[in-house]
C-alpha cells in the first residue's frame, strides 16, 4: 500500500506541519509508504480550462510542470490525503491549484450515476480519499460545506472509500492522533 | 452620485467562457441603469500588482461586487479562491472603507443540473460573511457551455425563430427565457440596493432535458472535437496506469 499527502497550507502556517507529521507517522507505523507534497513549494500553474487533457493529450495536462507529476502520484497511490486549511468552507487555493490540474484522471464522457450526471472512469482503480481540514475554532456552517464537498468530490473522483476529518488549531496531539487513526481506519489502512 | 459595480470575471477561457458571456450581459443591464462598472479579468489581473491595486480600489469604492466563475471539481477554481484570499487579506488589514456592499455571484457548471453549483455558491456566501459583504444570492447555471458563445439576447432572437413544435423550444428556448427573466429581476433588485429574493433565484432550479440526452450530446461533442485532432481512438487512454 502507498499514500500521498497533498499539503495545501500557506508558507507561514505553523500548525499544519505538525498535523502533517502526525499523519506521516501513522502511515509509517502501519508500514504504508509514501510522501508529502508541500504544494506552496512547487511550481504548479493554474488549470487553463482548455480540456486538452481530455481531447488532445488524453489523460495528460498540456502544461509540463509539477502539476502533471502530482496528478500521476495521485492516481498511483492507494490512499490520497488532502490536508488543507478550511477556506470559506472549501479547500485552500494551494490545494485547489493541484486538484484542478488532475482533471485528466477522469474521462471526458458523461454517465448517469446515482441519478445525476457525472463522468466515466478513466482508470480501473482510484485511491481512497482522506480529507483533513483545519479550522481555528468550530464553525458548523463551514464544516457542513466542507463535509458535503468531500462527498461530492468522491462521487466525481470514484474513490471507493473516504473519510473527512476536521481538526481545530487548539486540539492537542492525542486528539489529533485519534482523529487521524479513525480516518485511516475508515479507509481500510 | 452613481452607484458603482466591480465585475470579477474568473474564467481562464476569457471571452469564450460562460462566466464572461453571462456576466457581461448582466453588466450591460446594470449599465442601462447608469451604474458605473469596472471589469477585471481575474486571470490577467492577478498577474500584476498594479492591476491588483486597481481592483482593490474599485472594490473599495463600489456598491456591488459581481463575481462570475466557472465550477471546477465541485467548487471555485484555484484562481477564484486566490482572489477571495487577496480581497479578504485587504479587508483584514482595514485597507477597505466600511460601507454597504452587496456580493452577487454567478456559478457556471458544465453538468446539466443546476445544483452542482450549490456548494460553490455557499462558499461565496461564507466569503461574503467573513468580509462583512451582504450576500445578495447567486445564479446556479447548469450546462453553462450553452451560454458561452452568444449573449442571451442574441440566443433568444435565434431561438425565437424555431418552429413551435421543435424540441429545442423546451430544452433551450424555455430555459434561456427563464434565465433572462431571473437576471433582469436580479439586476432590478440589486440596483435598488436590495438582495435578490430566494424565490426568484429558485426559478432556475429545474432540469431542462433528460439526463441521458445530455450524456449522449456530451459524448458526441467530445468525439467530434477529438476527430478533428485525430485523437478519437485515444480518449480512453490510461497514461498513468500502474
Ligand atoms: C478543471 C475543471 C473541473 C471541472 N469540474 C466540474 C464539476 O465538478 N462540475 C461541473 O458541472 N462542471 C465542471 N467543469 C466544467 C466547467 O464548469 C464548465 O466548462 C463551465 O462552462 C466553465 O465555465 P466557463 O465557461 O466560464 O469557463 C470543470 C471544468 C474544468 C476545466
Amino acid at each position: 500500500m502507498s499514500y500521498i499527502i497533498l499539503n495545501g497550507m500557506s508558507s507561514d502556517d505553523e500548525f499544519i506541519p505538525k498535523v502533517n507529521q502526525i499523519i506521516s507517522e501513522e502511515f509509517q507505523q502501519k508500514d504504508i509508504r509514501g510522501d508529502t507534497i508541500i504544494l506552496h513549494d512547487k511550481e504548479i500553474k493554474p488549470c487553463l480550462g482548455c480540456f486538452k487533457c481530455w481531447v488532445q493529450t488524453p489523460g495528460i495536462c498540456i502544461i509540463d510542470d509539477f502539476g502533471r507529476e502530482t496528478a500521476k502520484k495521485m492516481i498511483q497511490s492507494d490512499i490520497l490525503v488532502y490536508l488543507t486549511p478550511i477556506t470559506y468552507g472549501g479547500y485552500s487555493a494551494e490545494l485547489k491549484k493541484a486538484v484542478d490540474r488532475s482533471l485528466g484522471l477522469i474521462s471526458p464522457f458523461f454517465r448517469v450515476h446515482e441519478n445525476e450526471i457525472h463522468h466515466e472512469m478513466r482508470y480501473d482503480k482510484y485511491p481512497n480519499l482522506v480529507v483533513v481540514g483545519i479550522l481555528d475554532k468550530p464553525n458548523p456552517n463551514q464544516e457542513e460545506i466542507f463535509t458535503t464537498l468531500v462527498k461530492r468530490n468522491v462521487l466525481n473522483l470514484f474513490c471507493p472509500k473516504y473519510s473527512t476529518q476536521v481538526i481545530y488549531a487548539d486540539d492537542d496531539e492525542i486528539t489529533i492522533k485519534k482523529k487521524i487513526e479513525e480516518s485511516l481506519r475508515e479507509v481500510g489502512a | 452620485m452613481s452607484k458603482q459595480l466591480t465585475f470579477l470575471m474568473c474564467s481562464p477561457r476569457g471571452d469564450k467562457s460562460a462566466s464572461h458571456t453571462i456576466g457581461s450581459y448582466v453588466v450591460s443591464l446594470f449599465e442601462e441603469k447608469n451604474i458605473v462598472v469596472k471589469t477585471f479579468e481575474v486571470y490577467k489581473t492577478l498577474r500584476k500588482q498594479e492591476r491588483i491595486e486597481e481592483m482593490i480600489k474599485s472594490i473599495d469604492e463600489c456598491d456591488i461586487i459581481l463575481l462570475s466563475s466557472p465550477l471546477y471539481i465541485d467548487q471555485a477554481p484555484y484562481m477564484t479562491i486566490k482572489l477571495m484570499d487577496i480581497i479578504s487579506e485587504t479587508f483584514k488589514q482595514s485597507k477597505i472603507q466600511n460601507k454597504t456592499r452587496h456580493l452577487f455571484a454567478i456559478s457556471n457548471a458544465g453538468f446539466l443540473e443546476y445544483y452542482h453549483n450549490n456548494l460553490a455558491l455557499k462558499i461565496y456566501e461564507q466569503f461574503a460573511i467573513q468580509n462583512e459583504l451582504i450576500w445578495a444570492g447567486g445564479l446556479p447555471i447548469g450546462a453553462a457551455g450553452t451560454y458561452a458563445t452568444y449573449p442571451i439576447p442574441e440566443s433568444l432572437k435565434m431561438l425565437a425563430q424555431l418552429p413551435e413544435d421543435d424540441h429545442r423550444q423546451e430544452i433551450y428556448h424555455k430555459p434561456t427565457k427563464i434565465l433572462d427573466s431571473v437576471i433582469k429581476t436580479s439586476v432590478d433588485h440589486l440596483s435598488k440596493g436590495e438582495i435578490v429574493p430566494k424565490d426568484e433565484l429558485q426559478k432556475l432550479e429545474f432540469i431542462p432535458m433528460p439526463l441521458e440526452a445530455y450524456v449522449e450530446g456530451g459524448k458526441k461533442g467530445w468525439l467530434e472535437a477529438a476527430e478533428e485532432l485525430g485523437t478519437a481512438d485515444k480518449l480512453r487512454d490510461k497514461p498513468y496506469e500502474r
